[in-house]
């Protein structure tokens, strides 16, 4: 699943003087960026400390991988970098950002710093200074185009995201430092799909007015869904009737679409579906009980490991006639208890062997 | 006040959306791979806010022998108690916060596929963990179950009686008789609740979901609805409508399998043990006959008796092998049967919707 954001075309980037050897392509650029880096974003946001800096947002790095050639970058993660701002002057702590930095790629090796990232639209000459840090050679990304990222959250406000890239530009050598041309480049957000259900949970945290939801059992999410596919069919055959009883005009597309779903159905006889169906049950059940056995037999044999025999306390006496008498072979201790307990279960505890194999030849 | 707050047990724990999706990440990139990292935050009243989470530094396998997934597995799986992980953890706090974060370590977590997640590996993790703050819990993310749609994400923690337990490291017959520990009581599940930002919940309702509008532009051809399919919503995810759930049964059987293998090994152990305990109780007595009757005759030759207590040195006894190791592995097995069971129901409720629609009454 891939959320686009906006449809644009865009030619060719602009690159820094090509240094010979490095070979940077200068394909266009697009930006992948994982889910999990935008709720980092948008954490950090949330955390910022006004107290001491004047600015209202705050930067951080961007990590993830670049592809072969340069021209797809993907944000997998980013960390917060403490920075200070005010009228004529910024600070961000490169000490901490390089360290940082190698405690992250130290989890993850295959991962490159990649850019940089700020929560709000405004593009200035400090973003012209932080975006050539990160560009340069010695502390950035160079020869690769550094990204930069920015995210609006202001409160109340739809949260939007944009990604550029810079070329070097200035009216004089002096003020190069502080200059720069950012062009915007496309991006977009890309949810794996093992990422596809934690999306839900986190979603479904999101729908109720507590901003919290707990983590629903299978059973439950299953339900949830056939509710919902039972909606969305509700809705479709409100649509057809309200077609046949002509209170609304058809769509040839959509009911071109319904009937090729509809032909989706198997044709299978009757008699075919009854019997799978019944085997298929039977299966399932059959692994279930057989699951349950094996638990019962492994905590009787838990407890009857455990259990008190020696003592003349009358229910340890008591257990010890019902378990064969084991325990005349000599002060075995609870393992005797164990056998017995075993030994006791005749047939049952013999088949315990083979038991576990035969559902599993079944569901094959 | 302090005080107060410390003897508040943790009765649940609330993760942020960023926690959970950091974790999804880092297990699902490294799978099949074990993949563990910390987790921080801060509790409050009893509930454990988890806020943040990083991951441990990936120890790279040198040797290309074909156990080298395993042997990463279980390097990762000791990752939380290594030293150099200990250094990186600290480290990694101390920089977090710098930028507000949440500096208190409350656990750990890790991987797992279809619920093996219970080891002695876990147990010493868990017990490395909570020795040092008793509010520490350990999230484990299932990766294999989470890709059937339902997210699968549950916190343990280690109870108070095994704590103690394990602190003795006594896991003999008699101690657990004593201590009426059972398998049961080894770890407990801490409810678990997912919880987002203002600014997050916003964000969410901004990646598409159902339109709101029922009034939308009909398509005009086949190929309008080809190029712009409708987007599921991500919750309730349709995903976990999915049929072909063998697979997993087949896996938790294998899984099963191995459970009743290593409780023979088990058993097999303790068998010999006794065997061998027997033998030595049975040399003792003879030995201790033959001093007896030795001292009878010493008496009668008014000669000085010899100690009768010189066996504790000549002989002696074995060490009787833990009881933990099968504890966990019953509870190792409670956990399949229970997923089995949520499997059952699930599967059920499928076919016997799957049933409905072909076989109309």
């Amino acid at each position: 699943m891939a959320v686009d954001q906006e449809h644009f075309v865009h030619l060719a980037r602009p690159l820094a003087p090509n240094v010979l050897g490095y070979g940077a392509s200068n394909a266009p650029l697009a930006v992948n960026i994982q889910p999990q880096a935008v709720f980092s974003i948008i954490d950090h946001a949330v955390r910022r400390d006004i107290r001491d800096t004047q600015s209202t947002r705050v930067i951080g790095a961007l990590v993830g991988v670049r592809s072969e050639d340069g021209s797809e970058v993907e944000v997998r993660s980013c960390f917060a970098i403490p920075h200070t701002e005010n009228e004529d002057q910024v600070e961000v702590d490169v000490e901490y950002q390089k360290n940082m930095l190698a405690l992250t790629l130290k989890a993850s090796p295959r991962e490159t710093l990649l850019g940089w990232y700020t929560t709000s639209h405004e593009l200035n000459s400090f973003s012209a200074l932080i975006q050539n840090f990160f560009a340069s050679p010695e502390t950035g990304t160079f020869p690769h185009p550094a990204v930069h990222l920015t995210i609006s959250t202001e409160a109340g406000q739809p949260i939007e995201t944009k990604t550029y890239i810079s070329a070097p530009v200035a009216v004089n050598a002096e003020r190069a430092a502080e200059s720069c041309l950012f062009i915007e480049v496309p991006h977009r957000l890309l949810f794996t799909d093992a990422e596809r259900a934690a999306l839900g949970s986190v979603t479904a945290a999101a729908e109720t007015d507590s901003r919290a939801a707990p983590i629903v059992s299978d059973i439950e999410n299953v339900a949830q869904a056939l509710e919902t596919v039972s909606d969305l069919l509700e809705r479709v055959s409100g649509f057809v009737g309200e077609v046949l009883d002509e209170e609304r005009d058809g769509n040839h597309a959509l009911g071109q679409h319904l009937m090729n779903a509809l032909s989706l159905a198997p044709k299978v006889s009757n008699v075919a579906i009854e019997h799978d169906f019944n085997n298929h049950i039977q299966d399932v059940l059959m692994v279930s009980y057989l699951a349950n056995t094996i638990r019962t037999q492994i905590d009787l044999s838990q407890r009857l490991a455990t259990a008190p025999i020696i003592g003349g306390d009358k229910e340890g006496e008591k257990k010890d006639g019902e378990e064969g008498g084991n325990k005349q072979e000599g002060g075995r201790g609870g393992r005797g208890g164990g056998r017995g307990g075993r030994g006791g279960r005749g047939g049952r505890g013999g088949n315990q062997n083979r038991e576990p194999r035969e559902p599993r030849d079944g569901g094959e | 006040m302090v005080d107060a707050q410390k003897d508040v047990p943790i009765k649940s724990a609330q993760v942020e959306a960023l926690v959970v999706m950091k974790i999804v990440k880092h297990c699902s990139s490294s799978f099949p791979t074990t993949a563990t990292g910390s987790i921080v935050g801060m509790d409050t009243n009893g509930v454990l806010e988890i806020t943040n989470a990083f991951a441990f530094p990936t120890v790279e396998v040198t040797n290309t022998d074909s156990h080298q997934s395993n042997d990463a597995s279980s390097l990762a799986a000791a990752a939380p108690r290594a030293k150099a992980n200990i250094a990186y953890q600290s480290e990694m706090i101390r920089h977090l916060k710098e930028v507000n974060v949440d500096a208190n370590n409350v656990g750990w977590y890790t991987s797992a596929t279809m619920g093996n997640f219970i080891n002695l590996s876990f147990i010493e993790n868990q017990y490395h963990y909570q020795r040092e703050n008793n509010k520490t819990v350990a999230l484990v993310h299932d990766v294999s179950r989470s890709s059937q749609g339902a997210l699968s994400l549950r916190a343990f923690k280690l109870s108070a009686d095994f704590m103690t337990a394990y602190k003795e490291a006594k896991f003999t017959t008699e101690s657990l008789q004593k201590s009426k520990l059972t398998f049961k009581d080894i770890i407990v599940e801490v409810p678990l609740i997912v919880h987002n930002s203002h600014l997050l919940t916003s964000f969410l309702h901004q990646i598409p979901a159902l339109p709101d509008n029922p009034e939308i532009p009909l398509p005009t051809s086949l190929d309008d609805i080809r190029r712009d399919p409708a987007r599921a919503p991500a919750h309730p995810s349709f995903d976990s409508l999915d049929l072909s759930i063998d697979p997993f049964l087949e896996k938790t059987c294998d899984l099963l399998l191995d459970s009743i293998e290593s409780h023979y090994t088990d058993l097999n152990n303790h068998q010999y043990y006794q065997r061998q305990l027997t033998r030595e109780q049975f040399k003792i007595t003879q030995w201790q006959t033959k001093r007896k009757a030795e001292n009878a005759a010493r008496l009668a030759a008014k000669q000085q008796a010899l100690p009768e207590d010189e066996w504790q040195r000549l002989f002696k006894l074995p060490q009787e092998p833990s009881r933990l190791e099968g504890m966990l592995n019953a509870r190792q097995v409670e956990q399949y049967s229970k997923q089995v069971d949520g499997f059952t129901a699930n599967i059920t409720a499928k076919m016997f919707a799957v049933r409905g629609n072909l076989l109309p009454e």
